[in-house]
């Protein structure tokens, strides 16, 4: 594996984690290696000592010395700048040392962990120098993906002068996710839901992606991207498209995301007022003062670049006509909570209404992506004792009670499918060009306008606009 | 130790036992100041049994640096004639410096999704305080004992200018039930019902004195005796007969206030006319 911005943050606090994790499990090749490349002028003696201490931190399982001993007999470093042809030359020098020490056999693993401005130079970088006739290539790409649906376009089409799209391996993180990959097992391998998995019996689903944090050191990035692209554009609609996706044929990489994309291409707000975007001034978070975005450091005092975004979106088609898809994401919200809602209509005449009282609401099936991963069902019950009192109770699966080994981390199991090319978990090139189209209308539709910021106080829901859109079709988004 | 809310997630989530069920009824949060966390903890431990579910005792500790202190614990319970067992969860948080002063975005993560959420305050609530008004935006029930209050009977009308924000209960009504439904059944010799004789403790005969102005829409005057539990109520010189049974622990009387729902409009009258 070459991992292009070796020295970044990415590569210390989730590749090489994921990578001890995986040979903590015995799931790596014997043969396995791994040059890193990145502008730092270091030595491979300074690199492992700096990724040895990076997995002692930030890995999931207790630190092994014969374990990170064997990982690191395979660990290169090559400091150099990515146009560089000489640096080039040293990565190719190393990965043939590789192949002939360890018999790597010419199988890589490109894992570009670096801004999306060095990803072209990059990849024509890779596109001259790869040797076509020996081992397989994958070439990992980090979000984000573009900026827009033109410059996402260019971008896979330098990609694909270089490589085919089944070489090709566009992360979104959240797919790896335990608890995502459940949804799939929830609606496919369980008879019960997919009958009422449909307009006639969902009300509405409310999906959010809610962060405590602010931008945290990204706010060079964070000002270009907002919310929209930072969250919105992949994560959310991805999450969407996993909801709302027909019943795949089988779990090949192309059947699941021939699914995906049918959603992605039928998706639609209807219209600006069904999209709110908001930004956070000071407040209060887990007990503590924050600052407004703007006060954040590198962050404009005048930005108007969204922390949060809301939005009402439609699935076009015979499944979910009519039935809105309620979305929310955003920086410095009350709680980090990733969930997806399924709010079920209401019985049709309960009996019960009047006893009942606040105390029974509609079913829900929730989705805890995280914390508390696992799912819920919320159903109306009779509190024992005299009388016909009922309130809703959940019915809880939680991982962590039902199965007693630690949920993966979401990259150890994209780098072990990317090393067995399975795309299954991974975004195609027309699902990233379908949440690009998207992406783009809302954009255009806020150029017309300027937002009043701060909107929000952090440590709350958001602006209250975005209680407002729910509210004007006479619902509410979910406590808490 | 000094901790973050991340970490009390995964504690949690560690703590859990394979084949252990949480049942999943209310997130129930306790504001007790120092003063009152020992009998917090007296009645959490008789509660618990009944209310599975996700306790968060909130200890403020203004004077100490800023920061949280957390213990966690998963309590396990077998279910009466199974083999089976249900946990309940128990997050205690000293919330000291200035987090003292906003337990509401603390509280915040460690609520159950979508499941209602219920707060004993013990002890006077601090009317105008930060603390309050966070707490009565995240909860949809707010518990209080009116009897753990020095301020009446103008304390009532603080309360009630919380009606319109928080369905609220009283621990000290609930306590006078079984005295209300011997007064009712005075009726309908109680319609003209002129002064009433409590000898009890001061909240419990303001909310009974309340209770029936409310209710007959009429002037009652109230004398009042005082004692350590009510022992004695006439009516207009008519004696109401005790009622009869053991008077319920302070965890049966939480425990009966966390199965209501909305708000009682009786007891608001009843709060609203005591004063």
């Amino acid at each position: 594996m070459v991992v292009f911005g070796a020295s970044g943050d990415l590569t210390a606090r989730k590749i090489f984690p994921a990578l001890y994790a995986l040979a903590v499990r015995r799931l790596l090749p014997e043969t396995f290696g791994v040059v890193g490349v990145a502008r730092t002028e270091q030595t491979t003696r300074q690199f492992a000592a700096q990724m040895r201490a990076a997995v002692k931190q930030y890995a999931r399982d207790p630190f092994d010395d014969a374990v990170w001993g064997e990982l690191a007999t395979g660990l290169r470093y090559v400091a150099t700048d990515f146009a560089d042809d000489e640096g080039q030359d040293e990565v190719v020098a190393a990965l043939q040392e590789l192949d002939e020490k360890r018999g790597t056999s010419g199988n890589r693993v490109y894992y570009l962990a670096v801004p999306p401005a060095a990803f072209e130079t990059i990849v024509n970088e890779l596109g001259q120098r790869r040797d076509r006739t020996t081992g397989w290539t994958r070439l990992i790409v980090e979000k984000p993906f573009g900026h827009d649906r033109v410059s996402a376009r260019t971008l896979n089409e330098t990609i694909l002068r270089c490589f085919v799209e089944n070489e090709v391996f566009r992360i979104d993180h959240y797919l790896g996710k335990e608890t995502v990959q459940n949804m799939l097992a929830l609606r496919f391998a369980n008879g019960i839901f997919e009958p009422i998995w449909n307009r006639q019996f969902i009300d509405h689903v409310q999906i959010t992606v809610a962060e405590t944090m602010g931008v945290e050191g990204r706010a060079a990035f964070y000002e270009q991207a907002g919310a929209i692209r930072d969250i919105f554009q992949n994560h959310l609609l991805q999450l969407v498209a996993l909801t709302a996706m027909e019943p795949p044929i089988d779990f090949t990489a192309d059947s699941v995301r021939n699914e995906k994309v049918k959603v992605l291409r039928s998706l639609h707000t209807p219209g600006p007022k069904s999209v709110v975007r908001g930004q956070y001034g000071a407040g209060l978070v887990e007990g503590e003062e924050v600052p407004g975005y703007r006060e954040e450091p590198g962050v404009d005092p005048e930005s108007e670049t969204e922390s949060f975004v809301s939005a009402k979106l439609y699935v076009d088609n015979w499944r979910w006509a009519d039935t809105p898809f309620y979305v929310r994401a955003g920086k410095r919200l009350a709680r980090r909570e990733t969930t997806i809602a399924i709010q079920f209509q209401r019985a049709p005449h309960p009996p019960f209404a009047e006893i009942a009282g606040d105390g029974l609401r509609p079913n829900v099936l929730l989705i805890h992506v995280q914390p508390d991963e696992g799912v819920s069902l919320a159903i109306g019950a009779k509190v024992p004792g005299q009388g016909m009192s009922i309130r809703t109770v959940h019915m809880d699966f939680l991982y962590g009670g039902a199965f007693r080994t630690g949920l993966p981390e979401a990259y150890e199991r994209l780098i072990l499918d990317a090393m067995l090319g399975d795309a299954t978990l991974f975004t195609r090139a027309d699902e990233v060009d379908e949440q690009w189209a998207l992406v783009d209308t809302i954009v255009a539709a806020w150029r017309r306008d300027r937002p009043v910021f701060p909107n929000y106080a952090a440590g709350t829901w958001g602006p209250p606009s975005a209680g407002e859109l729910i509210q004007r079709d006479g619902r509410s988004w979910r406590r808490h | 130790m000094d901790t973050t809310l991340a970490a009390v997630e995964r504690a949690l989530s560690e703590q859990r036992e394979a084949g252990v069920q949480r049942t999943s009824v209310m997130t129930h949060l306790v504001w007790a100041p120092p003063d009152w966390l020992k009998a917090a903890e007296r009645t959490l431990a008789g509660l618990s049994e009944r209310h599975p579910s996700r306790t968060v005792l909130l200890t403020p500790a203004p004077r100490r640096k800023d920061g949280i202190d957390a213990v966690v614990d998963v309590r396990r319970f077998r279910v009466k004639g199974s083999s089976r067992s249900i946990a309940s969860e128990v997050v205690k948080l000293t919330l000291k410096g200035k987090r003292a002063k906003a337990p509401g975005s603390i509280a915040m993560p460690l609520l159950i999704t979508d499941l209602p959420v219920f707060c004993r305050w013990r002890g006077e609530p601090a009317w105008d305080s930060a603390e309050l008004d966070q707490l009565v935006t995240v909860v949809e029930r707010l518990v209080v004992d009116s009897s753990e209050w020095k301020g009446l009977p103008g304390s009532y009308e603080r309360l009630g200018e919380l009606f319109d924000r928080v369905a609220v209960s009283d621990i000290a009504w609930t306590r006078t039930e079984s005295w209300r439904a011997r007064v009712a059944a005075l009726w309908p010799g109680l319609r003209r019902a002129e002064l009433l004789e409590v000898t009890g403790p001061l909240p419990d005969a303001l909310l009974l004195a309340g209770w029936l102005r409310s209710r007959l829409r009429r002037k009652v005057e109230l004398m009042h005796r005082t004692g350590r539990t009510v022992r004695r109520v006439v009516v207009d010189g008519t004696e109401v007969e005790p009622p009869s049974g053991p008077a319920p622990s302070p965890s049966d009387l939480l425990s009966q206030q966390l199965d209501v729902f909305g708000r009682d409009p009786i007891y608001e009258a009843a709060v609203s006319a005591a004063g």
